[in-house]
Formats: C-alpha cells, sequence, structure tokens
C-alpha cells in the first residue's frame, strides 16, 4: 500500500475533479461536497477518459407526464464518450446491472490529498 | 401434444356478415371489406384450400379451420379476426370493432370450446376502447385484446396508456396485428409507401420497432408490471440488433427517460412476445447462439397465422427448429388462467 500526493487540500474545491498520474495510472480525485473519492480515468464501458467527463446530477421521476426531479446534484459523473452515468462515491454506474470503475481512498494528510494504492 | 397456436384470423363468409351485429347507421354505413387493400401476395393472399367447400371467403368455415390445423382435444386456438383499418369515422371504427367481437363470439367461439378469442378495439378512441374490454373482460373465452399493427401514434404514447392499463388490470396481453381493410393509418414504412408486396412482408418487423421502442422509452412496460405485449405478425430475429441497440443507448441517454429502470431487453423478456412468423432462424438447433441472442426460446409463440397463404402447420415447423415450449408453455404462461379454462 502506497500513498501518493494529489495537491494540496484546498487546492481542490467542492465540485471539482484534478486527474493525477500515479503509479502508473491516470486516476481523478473529486471534491465532492467536501468529501473525497477517487476513481480510475478508464470507463470500464469503453476505455474513454472518464473523468474528464462532466460533474452532474440524477433525473428520477415517479413516470411519464410526473415531475422530473434533479437529484444528487454533483454527485455523479457522465462519461464524455457515451453518457454513462457513475456515482462518484461508489464508482457505479446508476443504471442497471451495475457497472463498476475502480475506486480508490483518498486520505488528507497534514493539509495535503492523498490517494492509496494497494 | 398440447398445441397452443397465438393467431389464427377467422374470417366472415362474407364481408358483411359483421353488420348483423351492427345497429344503424353503421350497418347500413360504407366501410371497407375485409382484405387489406394493399401490398396482397401476387398470387392471392389466402391459401385456396381454406376456402370452405359450401362457399365463402378463405378461412370462414371453423370445422375447416379445425381439419386443416389438426386441433387435437387438448389443443387453444387463439382466434384474432381482423378489422377494416383505423377508419377516419372513429365510431364508425369502434362499431366495427364491436360487431367484429359479437360476430366472433356467436360465430366462432360458441361453436368449439378450444377456441379463444381477442377483444378488437379501436385505439383512435380509448373510451370506446375502455369500455369495449369491459363489456368481453368477464368473457373467460376472451384472452388478449387486439389493436392494429400500423397506428396514428407510436403506442408507447400518452394517448394510448389507458387501453393498456385497462388490459392489465384484466390480465389481458394487447397483440399488435397489420389489419385488414383500409384505414387511414400510417403508410408502412418512414420513407414514405411502398410498392410491393415484397418489401411489405419483408420491412413489416420495422413498424414493431417503433412500437417497442416506444412502448419501452414511454415507460409504459415500467407503470405496467402486468401489461403483456404481443407483436403477433412476429418479426423478433428482425429486431435483435434493434434491441441491443435500445440496451447500448439506454445508458446514454436514460437521463431524458428517468422512469426506465431496466434495460430495455429486460423488459422485452419480462413482458413482451413475438409470434413465430418472420423469425428467420436456423432451422435447426445447430447454431442454438443465435436461438439464444434472439432470446427466441422464452419469445416466441407458435401461430400458424392461418389463413395467409403461407400459413404455418405445427407439422411444418422443422424438427428441432424450436423447443417445446414454444408450441405450448409459452402461451400458457402469457395468457394465464383464461387459456385452459
Amino acid at each position: 500500500m502506497t500513498l501518493h500526493r494529489v495537491c494540496a487540500r484546498d487546492e481542490l474545491s467542492p465540485g471539482d475533479c484534478r486527474i493525477v498520474e500515479v503509479g502508473g495510472r491516470s486516476i481523478g480525485v473529486y471534491n465532492v461536497h467536501g468529501e473525497f473519492h477517487a476513481l480510475l480515468n478508464r470507463c470500464p464501458h469503453g476505455g474513454a477518459p472518464l473523468c474528464r467527463g462532466i460533474v452532474s446530477g440524477l433525473s428520477t421521476s415517479e413516470g411519464p407526464g410526473r415531475p422530473v426531479h434533479w437529484t444528487m446534484d454533483g454527485e455523479i459523473v457522465r462519461c464524455p464518450w457515451h453518457g454513462w452515468e457513475y456515482e462518484i462515491a461508489t464508482g457505479e454506474t446508476v443504471t442497471e446491472p451495475v457497472i463498476r470503475v475502480k475506486t480508490f481512498p483518498v486520505v488528507v494528510d497534514d493539509g495535503d490529498l492523498m490517494v492509496e494504492l494497494a | 401434444m398440447k398445441l397452443v397456436d397465438a393467431a389464427a384470423h377467422p374470417v366472415g363468409a362474407t364481408g358483411d356478415e359483421i353488420r348483423r351485429y351492427m345497429k344503424e347507421p353503421w350497418r347500413s354505413a360504407y366501410f371497407p371489406g375485409p382484405e387489406r387493400y394493399h401490398y396482397a401476395s401476387p398470387f392471392g393472399e389466402y391459401d385456396d384450400a381454406t376456402v370452405p367447400s359450401a362457399g365463402g371467403l378463405p378461412g370462414s368455415d371453423p370445422a375447416l379451420l379445425v381439419e386443416q390445423l389438426g386441433v387435437d382435444a387438448a389443443a387453444r386456438v387463439v382466434l384474432l379476426p381482423l378489422t377494416r383499418g383505423l377508419l377516419p369515422n372513429t365510431d364508425l371504427g369502434s362499431a366495427v370493432c364491436a360487431a367484429t367481437n359479437d360476430w366472433l363470439a356467436e360465430q366462432w367461439l360458441d361453436t368449439d370450446d378450444r377456441f379463444r378469442g381477442s377483444i378488437r378495439v379501436n385505439p383512435s378512441d380509448p373510451d370506446a376502447a375502455v369500455a369495449e374490454i369491459e363489456r368481453w373482460a368477464d368473457d373467460s373465452r376472451f384472452v388478449q385484446v387486439a389493436v392494429p399493427l400500423h397506428s396514428h401514434h407510436p403506442y408507447g404514447q400518452r394517448g394510448y396508456f389507458r387501453i393498456w392499463e385497462e388490459a392489465a388490470k384484466r390480465r389481458l396481453p394487447v397483440a399488435f396485428h397489420a389489419d385488414g381493410g383500409a384505414g387511414v393509418d400510417f403508410h408502412p414504412s418512414a420513407a414514405g409507401p411502398l410498392r410491393y408486396a415484397l418489401e411489405y412482408n419483408a420491412l413489416l418487423p420495422f413498424t414493431a420497432a417503433y412500437h417497442l421502442a416506444s412502448l419501452i422509452a414511454e415507460g409504459v412496460l415500467e407503470r405496467l408490471p402486468d401489461a403483456r405485449f404481443v407483436f403477433a405478425d412476429g418479426g423478433l430475429s428482425a429486431l435483435v440488433p434493434i434491441v441491443w441497440r435500445l440496451d447500448k443507448d439506454w445508458r446514454s441517454t436514460r437521463v431524458e427517460v428517468p422512469w426506465t429502470t431496466k434495460l430495455p431487453s429486460v423488459y422485452i423478456r419480462e413482458q413482451v412476445r413475438f409470434c413465430l412468423t418472420r423469425a428467420d432462424l436456423p432451422r435447426g438447433r445447430g447454431d442454438a447462439s443465435w436461438w439464444s441472442i434472439a432470446q427466441a426460446d422464452e419469445l416466441l409463440l407458435y401461430a400458424s397465422n392461418y389463413p395467409q397463404y403461407d400459413w404455418l402447420s405445427s407439422d411444418a415447423v422443422p424438427d428441432g427448429g424450436a423447443p417445446a415450449r414454444v408450441f405450448a408453455e409459452n402461451a400458457r404462461e402469457l395468457y394465464g388462467q383464461r387459456l385452459m379454462s
């Protein structure tokens, strides 16, 4: 297990993503409402650089003709190639059957964000 | 063999037979005959052998149908009479549907307890369609609702919803089948009217594709888990790559249809079936992967399509070409208690 420095904590504001190369891998580190998460920057669907996708929310509805709600704002990343939606915190698609993108723990160490690789 | 034929098409001895079941002003109104006006096969739309010896239109003799289909005592035949297309006068269209149902009950269902019926409804008039379902729903010999394949709008759209809702409430599947007569339904191609039977027959499954995608995207299958839909003109194999594409694009475009929660192919497996017609699959099971890709074992229903010129006897299906469940169990699951009672 190794820790790799991403940036100073204060450099990653809520809603932002920073893509870093660590341990030979491209990883996107996110600040979601003050919580930090890291995803492998590779969509398991088609291999796209997932973390270059926009950070978005989730549309939900009780049915056609009913209101469409906007939920989980800032908690979803939308793949730039085919629009697959992933929850940043879990790396799971919002659609079933669930596909997962690899996630990594992020720790704060003396004011720095560190991503942890196995 | 406890066979279930999911679509045979009973015909009146004459095109005017249903008028006896109509009231004025409809009884003496002009409306088209039962034969489809366009794209008939160049050598005739019906098998000549299905013309009754005593005279009458092909497919108009219940006893001859039973004999020619080889229906045994345990078998069931789901009768799907055609109507006359979506008539411009929608009240006349509803009257034709109602008369067709009365005719079917008296001329066919009353004559043989192996026959099961389809409730014809006019999708252009949802009020009348719901009332017609209510009129027959307690007659357990009617096992499904039927509407024309060609329509004024894709069938998932909201104006049709309560027809499907009523059918689902009654546990009646809804069958789509190309209709007879000559209505003001749209021409059977998004590129413009076709010219020949060759084009019409080969391309018919794409009309089904529009409805299938619409029923999924508009959330009809999601909202009505008890609803079942049958594409009685078949065409399953032609739709396989379209279903792949629906599955592939759903994850990308779900944001627009947030009421959908499953892959399109999952909705189809749970709620949609296809008659065997136009199932262009390998003759044998040698390339079983094709059957598997098309989910054909689960989705197909044997249907004779009697008395069309190419009607399919269950004996004519090549050995090993379809599993036994296609000939009975799939239909039994679909139609439930009404079928065998």
